[in-house]
C-alpha cells in the first residue's frame, strides 16, 4: 500500500453557499464517506485547515513573513490515504460526496517513498 | 493525526442545522443589540460552517447542540471585544448579564419571540415579514424561499435586503410585546406561511410542506410561550392548521393532483393530527372571541370527525359560515359558502348567489367561481350552461394543475351533452 496526500482545494467556501438544510446534508454524507474509508483502512487522517496563517520566505537572506493566500484559491483541508496506486486512490476520491456541492480541486500527490531509507 | 472516528452511529434530528440557525440568530442578535442583523445571521453561518467542517471529519458529537452554542458563544463575545461594539460589551457586564450569558431553552424561547414581532413589524409589508421569517427564525436560503413562493432568488435577496433595514429587534422586550397589538400580525403571518404550504403545487412540494409544518412550529412557540396566557386565537389557529393538515396527503392523488371531495380516501387523514386539533379547537373556544380562526377550525373539524362525506353536517357548517359572514363579509366566503348551501338547500339557492357574485363582478378572475357555476349546472342538468361556465374558468384560470383538471371536467360535460343528442 502506498501513501498519498490529497489537498482539498476551493475557491471561497462551497458549503457557505449551502442552505442549512444543505448543510446538514453534506455534513451527515461526507461524514459518513470519511468513516467508511476509515473503517476500510485507507483513510489515515482527515483535518481541515484554518483559512488563516503565514508564508514564511527567506528572500535576500532575511525571513518574510508574507500573506499566504496571494492566489484566490485555498488548501482548505487534507486527507491522508492509502491505496495500492495512484490509479485506486484517484477512484476512492472521485466516491468523495463533496463533488455534489460545488466545485472542489482534489489534488492527490503519492508520498515518495525511497524503498529502504524511509 | 486525526482521531478515529468514533464508533457510534449518531445521526442529527432532521431539520437540526436548519432548526438551530434560526434559534442561535435569535439569540444571537439580541447579544448583539442594534448592530445589523446581518451580524448575527454571519456569526451563526460560520459556526455551522465550522460545524461542517469538524464533524464531517470526526463524527456528530454526543451533544450536538451544546457544540453549536458553545462555538457561537465564543465567536459573539470576539465580536463584541472589538471596539465597534465594545459598549455592548460593557453594558452586558455592567448589568450583571455575563453570568447568565448562555442559551436555556427559556431563553431560546424569548428571543425567537422577539425575533417574531420584530420582522411582523407593522411598518414592514406582508411579504417582506414572510420572507425574513422564513430566512432568520426558520433558517431557509434565498434560493429556498424563492422555490415556495416561485419567484426567483434576486426577487428574494430585494426583500430581504429592505426587510433587513427595518427589524428593529433591540427595541423589543418581552414587556412592550406584552402590550402591543402586533400579536394579530404575528399570528396572520403565520396563518399566510401556513396557507403558501398548504395549497398544493406540482413545483417542490417537499418545500413547500415544510413551509406548512414551520408554521405550525412557529405558532407553537406563540401560544405556550409562558407570556401568553390563554391566547384564544393562537389555539384557534392551531387548531386550524392541525385540522387542515390531517388531510394534507390525502387530498393528493399519485400525480400530484387534488382529488374531489368525494374520491378522497378518508382513511388516510391522520388521527394524531385531528386529535390536536380538536383539543386545540375545545381551548380556543374557551376565549370569549368569535375569530375568522375559530370559524374556519370549526367548519374543518366538521369535515374531519365526519365518518364520510354524506354524514358530513352541512348544517352546522352552514351556520358557521354565516357567523364568519357576519364576521367579515368576503366575496370568497360566499363562494365557498355556496358550495355548502347547496348541500343543505340544493343547487337553486346556490346558483342564485353565485350568479348574483358574478353579476357584480367579484371575484371576476377567480376561476373556482366559474368552476362552482358549472358544477352546479351540471347537477341540475344544464349541460350548455355548465360548458360555457368551464370554458370561462379555463380562460381565467392561472395554476397550471387546475388547468389539467378542468380540462378533464370540460371534456367529460362535453361528452354528456353528446351522449343526449
Amino acid at each position: 500500500m502506498k501513501e498519498f496526500m490529497v489537498l482539498i482545494r476551493n475557491e471561497g467556501n462551497p458549503v457557505a453557499n449551502l442552505s442549512p438544510e444543505q448543510q446538514q446534508e453534506h455534513v451527515q454524507k461526507v461524514g459518513a464517506y470519511i468513516k467508511r474509508l476509515m473503517e476500510s483502512g485507507h483513510m489515515q487522517a482527515a483535518q481541515p485547515l484554518e483559512m488563516e496563517g503565514t508564508m514564511v520566505t527567506k528572500k535576500n537572506g532575511s525571513f518574510v513573513d508574507g500573506p499566504f493566500n496571494e492566489t484566490k484559491e485555498v488548501i482548505s483541508g487534507y486527507y491522508l490515504l492509502k491505496a495500492n496506486d495512484l490509479e485506486e486512490a484517484s477512484s476512492l476520491i472521485k466516491e468523495d460526496p463533496r463533488f455534489e456541492d460545488g466545485d472542489w480541486r482534489l489534488e492527490i500527490r503519492p508520498i515518495m517513498n525511497v524503498e529502504g531509507i524511509n | 493525526m486525526a482521531k478515529a472516528v468514533s464508533n457510534t452511529e449518531k445521526e442529527l434530528a432532521e431539520h437540526f442545522f436548519r432548526n438551530e440557525y434560526g434559534k442561535m440568530v435569535a439569540v444571537v442578535a439580541k447579544y448583539l443589540g442594534t448592530a445589523p442583523i446581518e451580524t448575527a445571521e454571519d456569526l451563526v453561518q460560520d459556526t455551522l460552517l465550522a460545524a461542517v467542517e469538524h464533524w464531517q471529519r470526526h463524527g456528530i458529537p454526543d451533544n450536538p447542540a451544546g457544540w453549536l452554542y458553545t462555538t457561537v458563544k465564543n465567536k459573539t463575545f470576539n465580536i463584541l471585544k472589538h471596539e465597534k461594539y465594545k459598549h455592548l460589551l460593557n453594558e452586558m457586564m455592567d448589568s450583571d448579564e455575563s453570568e447568565s450569558v448562555g442559551f436555556s431553552d427559556e431563553e431560546i424561547a424569548d428571543d425567537q419571540l422577539r425575533m417574531m414581532y420584530a420582522c411582523c413589524h407593522p411598518g414592514i409589508g406582508e411579504e417582506v415579514q414572510l420572507t425574513l421569517i422564513l430566512k432568520i427564525l426558520c433558517g431557509f436560503s434565498a434560493a429556498e424561499i424563492a422555490a415556495a413562493f416561485f419567484t426567483n432568488t434576486e426577487t428574494i435577496n430585494k426583500r430581504l435586503v429592505r426587510g433587513r433595514k427595518k427589524l428593529k429587534i433591540a427595541e423589543l422586550s418581552l414587556d412592550s410585546i406584552k402590550l402591543t397589538a402586533s400579536t394579530d400580525v404575528v399570528l396572520k403571518s403565520i396563518y399566510l406561511l401556513f396557507n403558501e404550504g398548504y395549497s398544493p403545487s406540482k413545483k417542490s412540494r417537499l418545500v413547500r410542506t415544510e413551509l406548512s409544518l414551520e408554521a405550525i412550529r412557529l405558532a407553537k412557540l406563540v401560544v405556550f410561550h409562558p407570556m401568553m396566557t390563554h391566547l384564544a386565537d393562537g389555539h384557534a389557529l392551531l387548531s386550524l392548521m392541525y385540522l387542515n393538515a390531517s388531510r394534507f396527503e390525502a387530498r393528493i392523488n399519485e400525480e400530484n393532483l387534488v382529488l374531489e371531495m368525494e374520491k378522497v380516501d378518508r382513511s388516510k387523514w391522520n388521527k394524531d393530527l385531528i386529535d390536536l386539533g380538536l383539543a386545540h379547537l375545545e381551548n380556543a373556544q374557551k376565549g370569549d372571541k368569535i375569530s375568522g380562526y375559530l370559524i374556519m377550525a370549526g367548519i374543518s373539524a366538521h369535515h374531519c370527525i365526519a365518518p364520510s362525506l354524506a354524514e358530513t353536517d352541512w348544517h352546522e357548517i352552514l351556520k358557521l359560515y354565516d357567523a364568519w359572514l357576519k364576521l367579515e363579509d368576503q366575496p370568497v366566503i360566499r363562494l365557498n359558502r355556496a358550495v355548502v348551501l347547496s348541500k343543505v338547500f340544493g343547487t337553486e339557492p346556490a346558483l342564485v348567489e353565485l350568479l348574483a357574485l358574478k353579476s357584480q363582478g367579484k371575484l371576476k378572475k377567480n376561476h373556482l367561481l366559474y368552476l362552482t357555476i358549472g358544477e352546479l349546472y351540471l347537477h341540475s342538468g344544464e349541460l350548455d350552461k355548465a360548458i360555457v361556465h368551464y370554458k370561462t374558468a379555463l380562460e381565467v384560470c392561472q395554476n397550471e394543475r387546475d388547468l389539467t383538471f378542468l380540462n378533464k371536467k370540460l371534456e367529460t360535460a362535453v361528452l354528456i351533452s353528446k351522449t343526449q343528442l
